[in-house]
This record gives structure tokens, C-alpha cells and sequence, in this order.
């Protein structure tokens, strides 16, 4: 099974009419759920927030069979992302894609678990420690993306769980918890 | 006999008819029995093959299939009928019949992927993949019997014959002679194009397309434009090795 790095790609990444999009409807639909998946996973694993269309992603291209997802392709599947709430354009011009392999709403329970594991129940934390701190090390809040850390921290906000306030610079932005 | 004139010879050459009439019968009935008998041997023979047998029409797909031909012979058919001495004795009615489900099962999540048309090889491996260490080795000879055995339910089941390869086919789509043809010549590399179509069959280039066209839209093709030299090319899954197809590891 051919690999990217230590991700498993499946065998569908190595047929070539894939990285084609399907004219007959049925057999793009099939195609389009593949390539949704493969895309979640592969930046689910990579840790992966952002996608750029015109620039080099990896999983778009299979050098070992010569193949290139076209523009066309690329943004057919992205959209499809986005249509089912797993990504959301962030232009106009559908040039870049955040991908949310977690939806927020999964996010935001991923920062209240980890209030509750470190005893933050009532306890301030600054963003910076939240994203690259000793204690997110190995969570899957490490190296979060700030725009799906900002959205999470919004939809708590409104459920009253917490409180986000500026410190004198971006970095010293915090968080009360009342969880 | 010597004909009599009159209303009495007709009557005696009407009993006469009827005797002979008898006697053909009597005679046709004891060839009959006769052959009831002998076939009645047989049977019992073959009774007692199989249940000495058991274990090894159970486990050994060669003999299983050397088991079958004998009962041909013999017309008997051990799937006949769920119920009785054949299916008791091996549960051997019970055994096509899971075959026969899980290849139904196969298919349809195969369908999505390859049109409706899969491989006879593919499916039997398929089916090992997901039988594992169940009960034995299942031969393609297995899966051709299930399969016809489908074909009574009449669920538009059928192997089709591609060259040398054995498809199975579980939509109702009808292949032409046209579309076999292709089918047949993209076992080669997988895929065919147009000028190659064309080429080596002689068609003309709307003969061709048509045909392409239609096994596109009954999703037994999937095209690729993205060799550098810029031609189409219409793969087809199902005369493609198993490891262009995806999701089979989870099935």
C-alpha cells in the first residue's frame, strides 16, 4: 500500500480515472465521498488546518501514477467539505479552505475536557498555553489552528462557559473558565 | 391376425390396437422401472459416498466440485431443496446459500465502484477476505454454483464470459456484443481509448464512442484525462486488478 509519509493511502488513490472528475453523476458521487474522507483523515493525522488551492498539497497529486487532481476537481471536493459543514472557504474566491476534520462544536468539548483534566474549572489559561503549552502537549489542542481555536472559544462564550479576555498583546489573550 | 370383414373385424382390430397398446405400455413400464431401479441404486450409492465423505465434500473445494458433477450425472441436485437427506446430512444447501448471501452482500457495496460488474477472481476473494478461517476454502467453482442459484431467485444475477475472465454481473444492464467486445480489450491494460477502440476493432469513431458512452453512463467506466498526452482514457473497474478498487479492506 503506498504511503505518504506514515499515512496509509487507500487504493483508490492509485487508479488513475479518480483524479478525474466524473461526468456521470453516480459515479461522482461515489468519487466525491472518497476524496472527502481521504481528505479529513490525511489532515486529520497531519494535523492539517489549511488548504491552498494553487499551492502544492500533497494528497492532490500521485507522482508514482502521473496523475494531478485539475483546479476544477480540487475545489468540487472541497465544496462538497464545506456543503456537509467539515470546512468553510475562507475567501471569496475559494482559494483557501479551513478544514474542520473536528467541527467546532467538537472542539469546544475537546477545550472543556481539558479544563476539567487540568483542574481549570474556574482557572485562567492564556491562549498561547492552551495551543503550545506543557499541558496540551500530546491533546489534540496542540498547535491548533487560531481561527478554530477563536470559533470554539466563541461558542462557549455564548454558552457561558468561559470568558476571553485581552491581555497587552495577542498572546496574552486568556481564558476564564466557569465551566 | 387375420382381418374379419364386418362390424366384428373392426372390433377385433380395435382390441387388437388396444392389446398391443397394452402391451407397449407394460413394456415401456418395466424399462422404466427398470431404470428407477437402477437409478435408485445409484442414489443410495451415492448416499453412502457422502456420508462417508462428509468432511471432505465439506472442506475440499476439488472434491466438492467432483461431488457435484457425480450428482449431475445421477440427476440428483444436493441444492435442490433446502430441506431432505442432502441438505440434513452435509448442510451442504446451507452453505451455498450463506455463499449465496454474502455474495449478494458483495456486490452491492462493490456496485458504487465498479457499475454492477465485478470480476469472478475479485469476488472470490472477496468472499475468502471476509469468510476467513470459516469453515473451509471456498473455490470460484463454489461461487459459480451459488451464483446460479441466485439466478432461480431471479435477481438479475448472471457470470458473463470476457475473454478469458469470468465477470458477475448484478444489475440488470444488458451487455451487448459492442460493449463485451471493449470490455474484452480493456482487460489488456485496464482501459481502452478512443483511436484504440477504433484501431483494433475496426469501428467507426461513432460506433466507438457510442458504445464508450453507454457503458460511462451505466457506471461500468470511469474516464481519466490526465495522461500527458492528453487523450481519454475509459478504465473499467471491473476487468482491473483488485488493488485499483478501494474500501475492500473494510469489507
Amino acid at each position: 500500500m503506498q504511503k505518504l509519509g506514515e499515512f496509509k493511502l487507500p487504493h483508490f488513490f492509485n487508479y488513475p480515472p479518480y483524479f478525474t472528475l466524473q461526468p456521470v453523476r453516480d459515479t461522482r458521487e461515489k468519487q466525491i465521498q472518497l476524496w472527502k474522507e481521504l481528505i479529513l483523515d490525511y489532515c486529520k493525522t497531519q494535523k492539517l488546518f489549511v488548504i491552498a488551492l494553487e499551492e502544492e498539497f500533497p494528497l492532490f497529486t500521485n507522482t508514482v501514477i502521473e496523475r494531478s487532481l485539475t483546479n476544477e476537481a480540487r475545489e468540487a471536493f472541497l465544496s462538497a467539505l464545506v456543503s456537509e459543514g467539515r470546512a468553510e472557504w475562507m475567501d471569496k474566491g475559494h482559494r483557501k479552505c479551513l478544514i474542520l476534520w473536528h467541527r467546532i462544536q467538537d472542539w469546544a468539548d475537546i477545550l472543556l475536557q481539558f479544563a476539567k483534566d487540568n483542574g481549570l474549572e474556574d482557572g485562567v489559561v492564556t491562549i498561547e498555553e492552551i495551543r503550545f503549552g506543557t499541558e496540551s502537549q500530546g491533546t489534540e489542542l496542540h498547535g491548533i489552528d487560531r481561527t478554530i481555536l477563536n470559533r470554539a472559544l466563541k461558542l462557549l462564550e455564548q454558552k457561558g462557559k468561559l470568558v476571553v479576555f485581552k491581555g497587552t498583546s495577542t498572546d496574552d489573550e486568556g481564558i476564564k473558565f466557569s465551566v | 391376425m387375420r382381418r374379419r370383414p364386418g362390424i366384428g373385424g373392426l372390433q377385433t382390430a380395435a382390441a387388437a390396437r388396444d392389446q398391443y397398446k397394452k402391451l407397449g405400455e407394460n413394456v415401456a413400464k418395466i424399462r422404466t422401472d427398470m431404470m428407477k431401479e437402477q437409478l435408485s441404486t445409484f442414489r443410495s450409492q451415492l448416499e453412502d459416498f457422502a456420508r462417508k465423505h462428509k468432511n471432505d465434500i465439506r472442506k475440499n473445494p476439488a472434491f466438492r466440485s467432483q461431488f457435484h458433477e457425480m450428482c449431475a450425472k445421477v440427476g440428483v441436485d444436493p441444492l435442490a431443496s433446502n430441506k431432505g437427506f442432502w441438505a440434513e446430512l452435509l448442510g451442504i444447501g446451507d452453505f451455498y446459500y450463506e455463499l449465496g448471501v454474502q455474495i449478494v452482500d458483495i456486490c452491492l457495496a462493490t456496485r458504487p465502484l465498479n457499475g454492477g460488474l465485478i470480476n469472478l477472481q475479485e469476488l472470490c476473494q472477496l468472499l475468502r477476505q471476509r469468510r476467513k478461517s470459516d469453515r473451509g476454502v471456498v473455490s470460484e467453482d463454489d461461487c459459480l454454483r451459488a451464483i446460479s442459484k441466485l439466478k432461480v431467485l431471479g435477481s438479475g444475477f448472471e457470470v458473463i464470459s470476457v475473454g478469458k475472465k469470468k465477470l458477475v454481473r448484478s444489475v440488470p444492464t444488458e451487455l451487448n456484443k459492442d460493449h463485451n467486445e471493449i470490455l474484452e480489450l480493456a482487460q489488456g491494460q485496464g482501459f481502452v481509448t478512443v483511436d484504440e477502440v477504433e484501431r483494433r476493432l475496426s469501428w467507426t469513431s461513432g460506433r466507438a464512442i457510442d458504445a464508450l458512452d453507454t457503458l460511462l453512463d451505466e457506471g461500468l467506466a470511469m474516464i481519466d484525462d490526465g495522461h500527458k498526452d492528453g487523450k481519454r482514457r475509459y478504465w473499467f473497474p471491473c476487468v482491473s486488478p483488485i488493488s485499483s478498487l478501494t474500501g475492500i479492506d473494510s469489507l
